[in-house]
């Protein structure tokens, strides 16, 4: 589990916010001198994408709900061990990423669980000499757009996110999805850069593996 | 002087940080030789970059109305001086609120 305490040594500078409200690092000094409505702003500012990385990881908008308490809980539990060395969402981030995933290692040691299946990343084929196999290869890239509302394919694409490993799909979707850098999410899962981007170029590739077996099935 | 990349492979495992553009300039500049005469991996990037985009897209989700007014209710009941309406309170006990999204689900 990742440890919550902050071990940097220089603070980042904040960047003003264009909309004129203070920013992260003013209201935390705040909350940490009792300001409930200072924290506050912060839940307003934050949960939305903590709700989406809940809702992702978890695949349950109720057990989203009891992550986002349970995180925003925890965070102003431990505000006076921030000391805004990092950026406060990236440390939020961290304990609502930690929070979903205890509660699906919890879930998978139910006895009625299906998660102890092994899970395993696809990527592409390629011949021993380093080419890519034809199969792995259909141009569907095309079909795409017209496909984008369709609800089978949002189907099929919660399906394989899902079926992700946790930690792939954590990176996959603090990267791809909510548009964190890759230096936020190695500080809020505890990674190193280069594994942030491997986990990230792995999940891709999985899910491209995915979605070319919905826009072109393989014969049976 | 950067080495050429001859097989898809090289070519697959450097296309994160390619479309990132965070792939040093001399190796875009291999990446993108290798791509002037192999069709397969224009392919693959083309399948890449629509990978992010559709699920991007797939996976974006609001956050219900119902459920805000739940969590400030239930951080009202734990931190003090949080904000939240009258209305609210109702939702606060964390099992309620999960009741509620579950019947939803």
């Amino acid at each position: 589990m990742a440890d919550l305490r902050q071990t940097y040594a220089e603070p980042a500078p904040e960047e003003p916010r264009a909309d004129g409200q203070p920013g992260d690092r003013e209201l935390v000094d705040r909350a940490q001198r009792g300001d409930g409505a200072a924290f506050a702003m912060l839940v307003e500012r934050h949960q939305r994408q903590l709700y989406r990385l809940a809702l992702r990881m978890t695949g349950s908008e109720a057990d989203a709900q009891e992550v986002l308490q349970e995180a925003f809980l925890n965070a102003y539990q431990k505000l006076p061990l921030f000391r805004g060395e990092a950026q406060f969402s990236s440390w939020l981030y961290r304990i609502a990423a930690n929070s979903a995933l205890m509660r699906l290692r919890r879930k998978r040691r139910a006895p009625d669980s299906l998660g102890d299946q092994p899970l395993e990343l696809a990527g592409p084929r390629f011949s021993a000499e380093g080419y890519l196999e034809p199969a792995s290869n259909s141009d569907w890239s095309q079909r795409a757009d017209e496909k984008m509302m369709s609800g089978e394919l949002g189907a099929a694409i919660n399906k394989a996110v899902e079926h992700l490993p946790d930690d792939y799909r954590t990176v996959f979707l603090l990267k791809d999805v909510d548009g964190l850098s890759n230096e936020d999410i190695a500080h809020a899962l505890d990674l190193t850069v280069p594994a942030v981007k491997s986990r990230l170029h792995r999940a891709r590739l999985a899910l491209r593996e995915k979605l070319g077996e919905f826009f072109d099935p393989p014969a049976k | 002087m950067t080495s050429p990349i001859q097989h898809c492979k090289d070519c697959v495992d450097l296309l994160g940080e390619y479309i990132e553009g965070t792939l040093p300039p001399e190796r875009a500049k291999a990446l993108e030789d290798h791509l002037s005469f192999c069709p397969p991996c224009i392919t693959f990037v083309r399948t890449y970059r629509a990978t992010r985009k559709l699920c991007r897209h797939a996976l974006a989700a609001e956050m219900p109305q119902e459920l805000m007014s739940s969590l400030s209710a239930f951080l009202g009941k734990h931190v003090p001086g949080f904000p939240c309406s009258k209305g609210d309170t109702a939702a606060a006990a964390p099992t309620a609120v999960a009741d509620t999204a579950r019947k939803k689900a």
